[in-house]
């Protein structure tokens, strides 16, 4: 159920959706001049916020309201889930401004779910300095800017140091390649009983993090044109199912839980009862805030690169705005997104109270996460929160010094989270039957996959 | 929740007599006869199959419970490494306080409440009216209705998801989405065939004379109705309440999808989704506070439950 | 949207008899009261409102939506298109429409195995408990009156397949386990049943107990006289006396574990490897599980079509329920 809620604390940022509607609408909304009146948004806030948090976003509101004198914002508390998304997007009842994650915006483009507010994006300061690669997951095919980028991350293996120790292995030394990283996952489960290597299945975060794996197998899912998955032509795919195979039967080496999504893994991660595991390089605050993970358990790594043409996988968190919304509407929404979302990032002001107020309230400043500008320009945001951070930047070390040398790869392009779903399948099949055929369960999937994409074709 | 049980306590006495008159028969004898009773091994044998039954059910019905009781006041750890340990290291209050102000339980009790009054409220209204107008008042169309309502009992309730979520989000008149209000789980909960029935066939149990006679006395059809046959139906009115209340407190697919602001959901939409903020032992004691009030209900307004339940059998999500 | 599984109709309560005597010695008049009515129609329509209002907007009308959109391609996005059986070809030819079907007569046949003869078992011991009957109903109708949300996060729990869970390590008190449970293609469904028998069967045996306090003493007696003993009463006057209410619970378990869809949805959400995955879940899918819109129209086929089924099962519970309730 949390598939995708998942996927979208995955940035840690907040999510929350929203709106949508007719094509019709969509295509129409050709935003005008917009014209000067007073104007109403409904903008998403992240469920569950502690009254600090809602007392700051409060405030912050109040500060945008006075710079723009004819927006009145209306806060919505909403998060993500692709369960709710559509029926939400039908019924109309997702806020004006929203967030998606990277894997679907391209198809809500293609549907024009969202609106085209690339006019008013093109507008914004640093409209030209985005990173290429984050910046395509929110853009159409004609190359416009649909939907901005607010957060990015690329994926991490996260360890827990105490088993490590217990362990007899060296905390300060992770793995560095997937012979070692099964090692150290044999060795922890042999020493201390707790899964030594554990991966989420379900959910669609089964196929996510296979994904990621056959990344840095040195494979790809999807062909070069986006046009077909490679399940069953790239043996990287194979390779890694073997992989975990091996880990969960040979070594027995994975614990006992194969139906992880994104909440339950990092549940049982900051309990202790994992020793390493994949997902997106930010999630130690998520960690932290949600799960009460003991930071001295903590450390993060990058992922082995082995293969031909190894790469890191990355995703992170678009905002994007109804299509129900006016022209004048649209606008704001822009105006909004500029001030709450990306002034933290690009605004060294807006940076350092941001940075400062998290700080004060014990939330965590300083998780790795991937620039979404170029990378001079995050360096001088690192820069500006460094006095802020408060997170152990020792113990993910290994992450952050290699982390800029890893090539970036985007998730795949085309039905995404359907594929995800199938995939979620034959990882459970082969955590969970000794004797899975991985290729009979390729092929299976391959076929399903080949409908999905002559289907979206 | 008082609220609405309490509504129904004056059937409770009208019940009773039914189930008294009944006991002193299956006390005079049930399988077993006097005589049986009074042979030793059977006696003995009795006995113990009804104390081994005895610690099965207190170990099967009252076990959880009493685990989840336990993990409440639980640290995580303790929790995750031994279980069934008791407190090997110490009890930790806190999570209760913990799940009452930060899980704001209490508020999402409340929510849960209203929710069951409202529907409650709306099921006994369309039963009762509409079992009077079909059973008493009888008109010549009639049986084309209880046609139409019978045949809704053959459709599964899945059926209706997506086009019921449309008519709550565009409701015809009205004009204005019924999303994050409740009544979008009050309103579409009167169209409950089961109810319409069961009153219908308590109606059809009574003698017509009764009416006859009231009409006689010059009683038009509201005060035949109001007077008469409401005060005659308590009982079924009480059974009808257990299931709208049960019902309420055990949706969860579809007041998840019409209450999206959290603030308007019940515990049974809230729980799922807390369980993804919060630690186990806080969780776990959110889920004790969440099934303490509708137990201890229970235990004050048993028989009324278990009369309900031996009527209707069992309520299905 | 919950819907109520039909049930037995209730005997008349005695309770209200007195009530009623009281009422009718006192006037004795007779005459047809539907004539009396019959000049009242707009009366009628009155306190036909309340049914007419929820039904036509809340059932019928959204019945007729539904078989509308299973022949229509609609994600509630695009507008419409009649796509005539198209969605029924796709869900049929879906490779997972046939394991979600085995899944479900599997849980079926489970939930009917563990959640038949349980219940039965109990509540004939229990009928003859003579003293404190009211706390042995209690105990066994606990597990009810627990949100069924609240059981299954709980049971999930329980269910932890590392040595350190509840129950493995009560497995491990008698030697046995660690057991998969969940985890496992071949646990995690009897794993499913055994929560939702835990959760269902206290009703079952709160009807059955009902059912065996009205069987008649004297068909104990006659047995007697005829020499049965205590085996030989139960197996040819309890049983055969409550055929009626067992058929009925036999029928209303199959129209309810057709439907299933909380308990895998919550403790497995369908894994491991579609093992759970039953024909609710998979209408589930299609509707709710597409992140880039819904494909209403195969969820509305496939909801019709097990309609269909679950018609049949209902037309032969009426038609038990009213020849057993004249009888």
């Amino acid at each position: 159920m949390s598939s995708n809620i998942t996927r979208s604390a995955l940035a840690s940022v907040a999510f929350v959706s929203s709106a949508v509607l007719l094509a019709g609408c969509a295509g129409a909304a050709e935003p005008e001049a917009a014209e000067d009146g007073p104007v109403t948004i409904t903008v998403s806030i992240d469920a569950g916020l502690e009254q600090e948090a809602r007392d700051n976003f409060d405030a912050r509101v109040a500060l945008f309201e006075d710079a723009n004198e004819d927006i009145t914002i209306e806060a919505q508390e909403y998060t993500w889930t692709a369960p709710t998304f559509t029926t939400d997007l039908a019924g109309g009842t997702l806020p004006d401004v929203f967030t998606i994650p990277f894997t679907d915006g391209r198809g809500l483009i293609a549907n024009q779910q969202i609106a085209d507010i690339s006019q008013y994006v093109a507008d914004l300061p640093y409209a030209d300095q985005f990173n290429p690669n984050v910046a395509q997951a929110g853009q159409a095919d004609d190359g416009t800017q649909w939907a901005i980028p607010i957060a990015a991350y690329g994926q991490g293996l996260h360890y827990n140091r105490t088993l490590f120790e217990a362990a007899g292995l060296d905390p300060d030394n992770p793995p560095t390649t997937w012979d070692e990283v099964r090692e150290a996952a044999k060795k922890i489960s042999d020493a201390t009983g707790e899964a030594g290597y554990a991966t989420m299945t379900s959910g669609n975060t089964g196929g996510w993090i296979l994904t990621t794996l056959v990344n840095a197998f040195g494979g790809r899912t999807e062909n070069a044109e986006a046009t077909a998955s490679t399940l069953t032509s790239d043996p990287a795919v194979a390779e890694v199912l073997q992989y975990l195979h091996d880990l969960r039967w040979e070594d027995d080496a994975m614990g006992a839980n194969f139906l992880y999504d994104w909440g339950t893994i990092n549940q049982d991660f900051a309990s202790g009862r994992i020793g390493m595991y994949v997902s997106g390089g930010g999630n130690y605050g998520n960690l932290v805030t949600q799960n009460a993970l003991n930071p001295d358990d903590y450390g993060l790594t990058v992922l082995p690169l082995q293969g031909a043409d190894p790469g890191l996988l990355g995703g992170g968190t678009l905002a994007a705005v109804s299509p129900k919304a006016s022209a004048a509407e649209q606008e704001a929404a822009v105006k909004w997104i500029d001030f709450y979302y990306m002034a933290k990032l690009a605004d060294e002001d807006t940076a350092v109270e941001t940075a400062e107020l998290a700080a004060s309230l014990d939330q965590p400043v300083g998780a790795p996460e991937l620039p979404v500008f170029d990378q001079e320009q995050f360096a001088t945001y690192q820069s500006w929160i460094a006095p802020f951070v408060n997170v152990p930047v020792d113990q993910m070390a290994p992450y952050t010094d290699a982390i800029f040398d890893q090539p970036l790869i985007p998730e795949p392009r085309v039905a995404t989270q359907d594929v995800y779903a199938l995939l979620d399948t034959v990882v459970q099949a082969v955590l969970t039957d000794e004797n899975a055929d991985i290729d009979a369960l390729l092929a299976d999937v391959q076929t399903q996959a080949d409908a999905l994409y002559a289907k979206a074709g | 929740m008082s609220g609405v049980i309490g509504a129904d306590a004056p059937a409770e006495p009208q019940a009773a007599p039914a189930q008294r008159r009944e006991r002193p028969q299956a006390e005079d004898r049930g399988i077993l006869s006097v005589a049986d009773w009074r042979r030793g091994r059977v006696r003995l044998t009795t006995r113990l199959t009804h104390l081994i039954l005895l610690l099965s059910l207190v170990v099967v019905g009252l076990g959880p419970i009493l685990w989840l009781a336990k993990s409440a006041v639980t640290p995580t750890q303790d929790t995750l490494r031994q279980p069934l340990a008791l407190w090997p290291n110490g009890i930790d209050w806190a999570n209760l306080a913990e799940a009452w102000t930060r899980v704001e339980i209490d508020k999402y009790f409340l929510n849960t409440v209203i929710i069951a009054l409202g529907v409650w409220l709306v099921q006994v209204v369309v039963a009762t009216t509409a079992g009077y107008a079909l059973s008493v008042l009888r008109p010549r169309y009639g049986k084309i209705i209880v046609g139409l309502v019978l045949a809704t009992l053959f459709v599964p309730s899945i059926v209706l998801l997506v086009p019921l979520y449309l008519t709550i989000v565009q409701p015809p008149l009205l004009g204005q989405s019924l999303i994050n209000t409740f009544w979008a789980v009050w309103l579409p909960a009167g169209a409950n065939a089961f109810n319409v029935l069961l009153v219908m066939r308590f109606f059809d149990s009574l003698p017509r004379e009764v009416f006859e006679a009231a009409r006689m006395d010059g009683a038009g059809p509201y005060r035949l109705f109001w007077s008469i046959v409401v005060p005659m139906s308590r009982p079924i009115i009480g059974v009808v309440s257990v299931f709208a209340v049960i019902a309420a407190w055990k949706d969860f697919l579809w007041p998840m999808l019409v209450l999206k602001d959290p603030a308007m959901q019940p515990l049974s939409v809230r729980l799922p989704q807390l369980q993804q903020f919060i630690e186990l032992d806080v969780f776990l004691a959110a889920l004790a506070i969440a099934t303490v009030i509708p137990i201890a209900l229970f235990l004050v307004f048993q028989r009324l439950f278990l009369n309900g339940a031996s009527l209707g059998g069992a309520v299905k999500g | 949207m919950t819907q109520l599984t039909p049930t037995t109709a209730p005997p008349p309560l005695p309770a209200t008899a007195e009530t009623i005597e009281r009422t009718v010695a006192a006037t004795r008049r007779r005459r047809g009261v539907a004539g009396w009515f019959r000049g009242d129609g707009p009366h009628i329509l009155v306190f036909l409102l309340p049914l007419l209002f929820s039904f036509i907007l809340f059932s019928w009308k959204p019945i007729v939506d539904a078989a509308v959109m299973a022949f229509q391609h609609t994600n509630l996005i695009a507008p419409a298109e009649w796509v005539g059986w198209e969605n029924f070809a796709t869900v049929l030819s879906d490779p997972l429409l046939g394991k979600a079907v085995v899944n479900t007569l599997w849980f079926a046949a489970l939930a009917l195995l563990l959640g038949y003869p349980i219940p039965l078992v109990v509540a004939v011991l229990m009928s003859e408990v003579r003293r404190a009957r009211g706390l042995y109903s209690a105990l066994a109708y606990l597990p009810v009156i627990v949100p069924p949300v609240v059981g299954a996060l709980l049971w999930k729990f329980f269910y932890d397949a590392s040595p350190n869970g509840v129950f493995n390590t009560i497995a491990a008190w008698f030697g046995a386990g660690p057991f998969p449970w969940l985890q496992d293609q071949a646990t995690a469904m009897p794993s499913i049943v055994l929560f939702a028998t835990w959760s269902a069967a206290g009703g079952t045996i709160i009807i059955y107990l009902a059912a065996l306090v009205g069987v008649a003493p004297e068909l104990y007696d006659a047995a007697e006289v005829d020499g049965a003993g205590v085996w030989r009463k139960v197996w040819h006057v309890t049983i055969p006396q409550l055929r009626g209410v067992l058929l009925i619970t036999f029928i209303l378990q199959i129209i309810g574990t057709a439907q299933v869809f909380l308990e895998p949805f919550l403790l497995t959400a369908g894994g491991p490897a579609n093992s759970t995955t039953t024909v609710l879940m998979l209408i589930y899918k299609y509707a709710f599980q597409n992140s880039l819109g819904g494909d209403y129209g195969a969820a509305t086929a496939l909801s019709l079509m097990l309609a269909v089924v679950l018609a049949i099962f209902s037309a032969i519970y009426f038609r038990l329920t009213r020849s057993w309730s004249t009888s």
